[in-house]
């Protein structure tokens, strides 16, 4: 398999740029988030971490899956699984604990009732079953469930998509094409919701990714269209910047024809509207052409903690989840103060890189010095 | 590097800015005249005045339900409740949540009885019309669906406040919304049911500059945390003057 037989650097540095986006986005109001992908077209960092999780799954399992066999592999994928459920759980609880905490301490009604209506306080224990299930999630612990839901279904997916890659791209865009259409998602809790981000939608960006590992070096092919791919990449993002902006300048915003409104709104993120997927898209295929994997500047130390919390993905997006609940309490605190988010949103990055620069010192403590570089654990965490 | 760095502070400032010029473009506000429902809420006024209690049910779609904001508290339905409880102290004030996101008004009129029963109410906000909009329902069958819900509605005892459409892109770009807003508004009338003019009151907010990314999420369809905790303060303002009008 020609499968990333160099580490992708790459890999880890956007999918720590999505995590620290992740934790920007997720402090309503916050005006650091101007610096996030977000606000200059139609995808965001969901996107980001959902394909390069697709990819680095291909990574981290094909080789498995060669040389062990697919009962081991997909072990270790259920193990890997099961790991991220029992984050998911965690991560709940010290959600919750935290909002109780802050009510607790704070002694006011109304921040109780917003506890009550995080949907624990009505009925905790039916609360806590539907937790377990992963049908009920607070506010913003909705990305783990969605990868837990795919990487539970990709011991099936792998086998197909090392062999025949456009198999599963074209698996993955029927189900998307007919989830859309037909409206199917799974149900959550309380009784009528659905999951915000619907896995059997979203499934297409991961196993596109999946599928863009296994081409690997043979993505190239497309470079005989790069020309005219990247013209059209440019205009669509900048499609994209346009309608974006129009959202903040209302001038901009009677400038858009009635018809491309018509055509464009809404721009669905649940299911994962085209335009989302087709801006994603466009933003990788640049992504490629600008940082090719052997970019000098990828070794920039000014890059290392970006790299650093993608390389420690899931215990990093745990704690910038976390973090986000307690940057919104203190924000909504200081009621409008741009001073407060600022230091909010750069103590809690800073908070993201000491985390991620101690759990790579405490792998590399057990490691044995032959560094295993890009062995199946090392790249999937 | 240094280039790097000028271009993050240019981004922060040009984001100041941006945030500054806005600033007077945060005040959740409307005409008067578009607060007022229509009627004065017999029903919920006997229940106030006799069982020292209110109970609503909040029926509707995605903006009922609080798709997408960052907090569940911060959906209209909740802030009625915290609005009304402040507005009306001493009385027993509940609200029933009872939005599922993409309904509208078929599935809404057939889940109508079971909700009542489940929950007699002496108010009904019945959050309506936007998903039929979007997705180009027949205005026949929309008028006669609406009024059948509210035929049998009206007969189970409540009072009704009709909420019409949101002022958002993927709503202004379909070709019929007023259509489906004056439907609404006539059948209001004829079943002496209050109608709150969220489309006119949020079109308001717009013709005075501000932009959507202030109410409406980046779907442009579905109201933000501002939108959902403005609509819900005006429709508690609306709702205590229509009980307390003589």
């Amino acid at each position: 398999m020609a499968a990333a037989s160099v580490r992708d650097i790459r890999l880890d540095l956007f999918r720590g740029l999505a995590l620290w986006f992740i934790f920007l986005d997720h402090i309503p109001t916050n005006i650091v988030s101007w610096l996030t992908v977000r606000n200059y077209g139609f995808s965001d960092a969901t996107e980001i971490f959902v394909f390069i999780s697709g990819y680095t799954a291909v990574i981290a399992y094909s080789r498995m899956l060669d040389a062990e066999g697919w009962p081991r592999t997909a072990a270790r994928i259920y193990r890997r699984v099961w790991q991220l459920y029992v984050a998911h759980i965690l991560l709940f609880m010290a959600f919750s604990a935290q909002i109780a905490w802050v009510s607790i301490a704070r002694d006011t009604p109304a921040l109780i009732e917003e506890m009550e209506l995080l949907g624990l306080g009505q009925n905790p224990y039916r609360a806590i079953l539907e937790a377990a299930l992963l049908k009920f999630r607070p506010v913003n612990l909705d990305v783990l469930p969605l990868y837990i839901v795919l990487l539970a279904t990709f011991p099936f997916v792998l086998p197909v998509v090392v062999r025949w890659p456009w198999v599963v791209i074209g698996g993955a865009l029927a189900l998307y094409a007919a989830t859309s259409h037909l409206n199917w998602n799974l149900p959550a809790y309380p009784d009528g919701k659905v999951w915000y981000f619907n896995p059997m939608a979203w499934q297409v960006v991961f196993h596109v990714g999946a599928a863009c590992a296994v081409f690997g070096p043979g993505l190239s092919r497309l470079d005989r269209f790069r020309g005219p791919l990247t013209v059209l990449a440019i205009a669509f993002i900048l499609f994209a910047a346009f309608i974006a902006l129009s959202w903040h300048y209302n001038p901009l915003e009677r400038l858009v024809p009635t018809w491309v409104a018509r055509l464009i709104y809404p721009i669905d993120k649940t299911n994962i509207d085209i335009l989302r997927f087709l801006h994603f898209l466009a933003i990788a295929w640049l992504v490629r052409i600008a940082v090719p994997i052997d970019a000098p500047g990828l070794r920039w130390p000014l890059w290392e903690p970006l790299r650093r919390c993608g390389e420690a993905s899931l215990l990093i997006f745990c704690i910038g989840t976390f973090l986000a609940l307690s940057g919104q309490v203190i924000v909504s605190h200081y009621e409008d103060s741009i001073l407060s988010q600022i230091l909010v949103s750069i103590l809690g990055i800073v908070i993201m890189c000491v985390a991620a620069y101690i759990a790579a010192w405490f792998k590399h403590g057990h490691a044995r010095p032959s560094a295993r570089v890009g062995t199946a654990t090392g790249t999937s965490r | 590097m240094s280039r790097a760095i000028a271009f993050l502070v240019a981004a922060l400032f040009l984001a100041l800015g941006g945030t500054a010029e806005a600033k007077s473009m945060t005040l959740c506000r409307a005409k008067p005249e578009l607060l007022a429902l229509g009627t004065n809420l017999p029903v919920a006024r006997k229940a106030i005045a006799e069982k020292k209690s209110l109970r609503i049910i909040a029926l509707g779609s995605s903006t009922t339900a609080g798709y997408g904001v960052s907090n569940p508290a911060f959906a209209y339905p909740t802030q009625l409740r915290i609005g009304l409880e402040k507005a009306l102290p001493g009385i027993d004030i509940e609200v029933i949540n009872r939005g599922i996101g993409g309904q509208d008004v078929e599935e809404m009129a057939a889940r109508m009885q079971v909700e009542m029963q489940e929950n007699p109410a002496s108010l009904v906000i019945w959050q309506t019309g936007t998903n039929a909009a979007i997705r180009h329902m027949p205005l026949e069958k929309f008028d006669s669906t609406l009024r059948a819900g509210l035929r049998l509605g009206k007969s189970l005892g409540a009072d009704f406040i009709l909420m019409n459409l949101q002022y958002v892109p993927a709503v202004v770009a379909a070709p019929d919304k007023e259509a489906y807003e004056k439907i609404m508004a006539d059948a209001a009338r004829d079943f002496s049911a209050g109608l709150f003019r969220r489309y006119d009151i949020m079109r308001g907010w717009y013709d005075d500059g501000m932009p959507y990314a202030q109410f409406v999420q980046l779907d442009g369809l579905h109201l933000n945390d501002f939108g959902q905790k403005c609509i819900g303060r005006l429709l508690t303002r609306s709702i205590v003057d229509a009980l307390k009008a003589p």
